[in-house]
């Protein structure tokens, strides 16, 4: 994943257009900055090919329905906290598995539709999966900031 | 809250321009089987209505800062969203929510070298006042991330690193 990828400021130009309008032509683009489309085109795959560049439309968690999302912060027991992190990433509901330096070994965010799912999905599904040995959970209330356009981009 | 009404092609949509915004609305038509005055409408409207927005994801290679951290805050109940909103105004921090659990605020924050986080969770964030404590913890390894479901902020600007 960490080959280098040098960015010049050409690209970087590219890229804070798309930031404020990820729909905006190639042509527009171009005309904006004194280039080619052609250019311009050629410099959008190579960043997109690199995956260091995805330009792509954000929806709302509130358009699918998810009315409230948690962080959830795993102690892991006895089981490479990977193994137990890779297993949880792959239920829809969980948007984000980081493993964490500290008191806990996972920290994942999870949305849901609604309170009732919150007992499936902790004592039917969490649960299965071995290694876990505790699950604090913290309820989001109020969302401030949620800058999410810069990620690890996967291939 | 307000129940927002989606139907299959507004939610065709999401998903297709989900993996691709740059695709022309020609081609979308094609693809859905309706008028490129259909698409456009409908483009207008979810955007309208902050449901989704359009920027350009970039990969961590690309910033400076590029390690992630969680910076659990414990602070007083009684102003807990002023707090929250001077955390959110502090260079480098991309996120902060206000939680019900052990701590009160979970903020994100990108930094490069362990001084600039030190500088950030443990001086800043710490020294507001009605801070009384704060834990960070280091994401040393990212499994999943999805960038693609988020919080549309309600002046449907998406404000860029430092923006």
């Amino acid at each position: 994943m960490t080959q280098n990828f040098n960015f010049d400021a050409t690209d970087r130009s590219i890229v804070e257009l798309l930031r404020q309008n990820g729909r905006a032509t190639n042509q527009q683009i171009a005309e904006n900055l004194g280039l080619t489309a052609t250019t311009v085109s050629s410099r959008i795959k190579r960043m997109e090919d690199a995956n260091q560049l995805r330009v792509v439309a954000v929806s709302d968690f509130a358009a699918h329905g998810f009315n409230f999302l948690m962080e959830v912060a795993i102690e892991v027991d006895g089981r490479p906290a990977s193994d137990v992190a890779q297993e949880l990433a792959e239920f829809p509901e969980v948007f984000a598995v980081h493993l964490v330096t500290g008191r806990y070994d996972i920290d994942m965010l999870v949305a849901l539709k609604d309170f009732d799912d919150l007992s499936h999905l902790l004592l039917d599904k969490f649960s299965q999966i071995g290694g876990i040995r505790s699950m604090t959970p913290a309820i989001v209330v109020d969302i401030i900031k949620y800058q999410f356009d810069i990620a690890p981009i996967e291939g | 809250m307000t129940t927002i009404q989606l139907d299959d092609l507004d939610r065709q949509l999401i998903e297709l321009l989900g993996h691709d915004a740059r695709v022309s609305n020609r081609k979308i038509a094609a693809e859905l089987g309706v008028t490129e005055g259909t698409v456009r409408g409908r483009i207008k409207r979810l955007q309208q209505e902050g449901l989704i927005a359009f920027t350009a994801v970039t990969g961590l290679e690309m910033e400076a800062k590029s390690r992630l951290a969680f910076v659990s805050v414990h602070a007083n109940v009684n102003n807990v969203r002023a707090i929250a909103r001077q955390i959110s105004e502090l260079p480098l921090i991309n996120g902060v929510m206000i939680t019900m659990g052990q701590f009160n605020i979970l903020a994100i924050c990108l930094f490069d070298e362990l001084d600039c986080l030190v500088n950030i969770a443990s001086d800043k964030i710490l020294s507001l006042p009605g801070v009384h404590h704060v834990e960070t913890s280091i994401a040393v390894k990212t499994l999943k991330y999805n960038t693609r479901i988020a919080r549309i902020t309600e002046d449907g600007l998406i404000t860029g690193l430092g923006g």
